[in-house]
């Protein structure tokens, strides 16, 4: 059954149009991410979801209920903010009840919910503080009690760690990942760390400028981004994008790459019927850093693994990995490499390109090619 | 080197000592009207008719403040002015009282619910804090007179609650300004509708701003004069205007000791307000305009 759906959602504010058509739908069950650099309009579409902002036009339904005139209190959602907005003149046990006496739930029954939810989120030393006397993390905590405790139909995250320091964002970035496998909940999410959507998700919707980019499973937008803009955003370090001719190299069509040295290659791409009416003219090629390697970490199984020596400008060490930089047709490209593979500055390396995953984008259009 | 630091020190010395007495000398320059108020106010009238203003009383009696609050000739009544202190008082607390909780409401109005026009209707209002008192005495008797108000407490009552709701205003909305919206949402989110938000979240985060109010309204309100003598007359007068009358009564001999008594009297609950909560005032008015 479809949880939230969201049928050519426009919102205006006079002339200018900041969301232009959204179409989504999710099922019960589901984490949607929105993504998106600022000013892309993911925030405004949550709070159309909550029904704090109004809707220019347009259907919004939960469950298959046409909730766009429905007051917020009764859409049955809860809110986590990016602030977290607690009540500073509340205790946390106040805090997460407010909305269940609001409800005119009996006191008793209320106790018990609080209870259950606090022992969940292990916040229940914390019940007769008040907020200013908590830490980041434990205020996080308790502005998801107060959503978890009213068991709505769907959860709605408004960037909600992107006021807490790196380390405990990954930690409540597991814990909220873990509380979406054990309650099953409905959840839409909006941030615009692209990790975040990567790791959260079951679907990401990507947006830009109030049009939705692409709509699907984390793993679909990495390997089949619709566009160029996908490509980029999704992914860190980004898919190196190198404008490229297409060429058939017998059966197969193959795209030639020269190197810094001068040296030219050709790469084929899979035989995908959509290339075939791009042979011989210019296109933009979609490569991730970890498809440019050593040939000790190259995908084995892959069928389409080629290697050339190429010249290293630059190497830049994580610890885990080593980023290399290489020139592919005058554009600088980032290979991903083991540490150990002895990539040096200034020096050549047999490096392996595995063409299994790579893309290639339309270049006036931007959008993939098959 | 060492003597430069010396004189270096020795001359900020010097200032601090400049500072100091200037400021010693301005404190008691502007305390010197409220110590011979006390002081006369402790003498018997044989020892004020001696002439030293400044002196301490040789011998110390309560009796001018006994006979200020009970049996002092006000116009043609003799029973001090305590009743009248008793009308400010039922005059003020219902005036702050409504006025702040008014102002309250419309700050959250005006910051959280904005309508079309908004900011017209509280550019309006801060207009109505600039409108001198006379220019309204007429009219507003006309008014009061509609409403068979005049002459009344409640009158008075209206009238301040008016004059006041500007000001209170004022101060809420700046402070509301910067309270933040994101709460007000998660209410919303929660079921809490407009009233149930104002009175559960709002109202008690305003500590600092409803202490601001009150201090103003309450000192503005009680040492009201203008209002007073031209809306309530006789017995429904207010303090101030019973002082007023009882200084200025020309029959017999002028009992200095009992004015300056009574005067006390009138002065003190603005006195004790500013002592109580005058921290939470500069607090709570710098909070205002830093945030707004």
């Amino acid at each position: 059954m479809s949880s939230l759906s969201i049928r050519d959602v426009r919102k205006a504010y006079g002339p200018t149009e900041v969301l232009k058509g959204i179409d989504i739908d999710i099922d019960s069950g589901d984490f949607l991410v929105l993504v998106g650099p600022s000013g892309c309009g993911k925030s405004t579409l949550l709070n159309m979801i909550a029904g704090l902002d109004s809707i220019t036009s347009g259907e919004i339904r939960i469950e298959e209920q046409l909730v766009n005139d429905t007051h917020p209190s009764e859409r049955d959602i809860a809110m986590v903010f990016q602030s977290y907005a607690l009540y500073p003149n509340m205790n946390v046990e106040k805090n997460i009840s407010f909305g269940l006496e609001m409800r005119k739930m009996p006191r008793k029954q209320r106790r018990e919910r609080v209870a259950e939810v606090a022992r969940m989120l292990q916040i229940e030393p914390l019940l007769k503080r008040k907020p200013s006397q908590l830490s980041g993390g434990q205020r996080q905590r308790v502005a998801m009690g107060r959503a978890l405790v009213r068991e709505p139909k769907i959860f709605l995250f408004d960037e909600p760690l992107s006021n807490l320091d790196a380390k405990l964002r990954v930690d409540m970035r597991t814990e909220i990942k873990k509380l979406h496998q054990r309650l099953g909940s409905t959840i839409v999410y909006v941030t615009h760390d692209q990790i975040e959507a990567m790791t959260l998700a079951t679907k990401i919707a990507i947006m830009k400028s109030g049009v939705l980019q692409q709509l699907g499973a984390p793993g679909e937008l990495y390997n089949q981004p619709a566009n160029m803009f996908v490509a980029g955003f999704m992914g860190s370090p980004s898919m190196n994008l190198v404008p490229a001719e297409l060429v058939a190299s017998g059966d197969e069509p193959a795209v030639r790459v020269t190197l810094k040295d001068g040296d030219s290659m050709l790469l084929p791409v899979g035989d995908n019927p959509a290339y075939r009416d791009w042979v011989g003219k210019p296109v933009i090629l979609g490569l991730r850093p970890e498809n440019i390697t050593d040939e000790g970490s190259a995908e084995q199984d892959s069928p389409l693994l080629f290697q050339g020596e190429c010249l290293i400008d630059v190497t830049e060490p994580t610890g885990a990995d080593v980023f290399a930089i290489i020139e592919l047709n005058g554009r600088e490209v980032v290979g991903r490499m083991r540490s150990s593979c002895g990539a040096k500055a200034g020096e050549k390396l047999p490096v392996v390109f595995n063409m299994r995953h790579a893309v290639l984008f339309d270049p006036q259009t931007e959008n993939r090619i098959g | 080197m060492a003597s430069a630091v010396e004189t270096g020190a020795q001359s900020g010395r010097f200032w601090r000592v400049l500072i100091y007495v200037t400021l010693i000398v301005f404190a008691a320059f502007y305390l010197l009207p409220l110590f011979v108020m006390l002081v006369t106010s402790f003498k018997s009238l044989d020892e004020i008719r001696q002439g030293n203003m400044l002196a301490l009383p040789l011998q110390w009696t309560i009796e001018p403040w006994l006979s200020a609050w009970g049996s002092a000739c006000v116009g043609l009544t003799c029973e001090g002015i305590h009743g009248y202190v008793g009308n400010s008082i039922k005059m003020v607390i219902p005036s702050v009282l409504i006025s702040t909780l008014l102002g309250a409401l419309n700050g959250y109005v005006l910051t959280k619910w904005r309508f079309p026009g908004h900011r017209w209707v509280f550019g309006l209002m801060l207009f109505g804090c600039f409108i001198p008192f006379q220019i309204v005495l007429i009219p507003m008797s006309q008014v009061l007179g509609l409403f068979g108000l005049a002459g009344t407490t409640a009158g008075l009552v209206l009238v301040h609650v008016t004059y006041g709701i500007g000001f209170t205003t004022l101060f809420f909305r700046n402070y509301y300004e910067a309270f933040p919206n994101e709460l007000v949402r998660a209410a919303m989110i929660d079921g809490a509708g407009f009233f149930r938000i104002f009175w559960r979240i709002l109202l008690p985060s305003s500590g600092p701003i409803i202490v601001v109010t009150v201090i103003w309204q309450f000192t503005n309100v009680w040492n009201d004069f203008l209002f007073g003598a031209s809306f309530a007359a006789g017995q429904s007068a207010p303090m101030t205007v019973a002082l007023n009358n009882l200084v200025s009564s020309s029959t017999g001999v002028k009992e200095y000791n009992v004015h300056m008594a009574a005067a006390m009297i009138a002065a003190l609950p603005t006195l004790l307000v500013y002592i109580l909560a005058g921290r939470y005032f500069v607090r709570g008015l710098m909070a205002g305009s830093v945030k707004g």
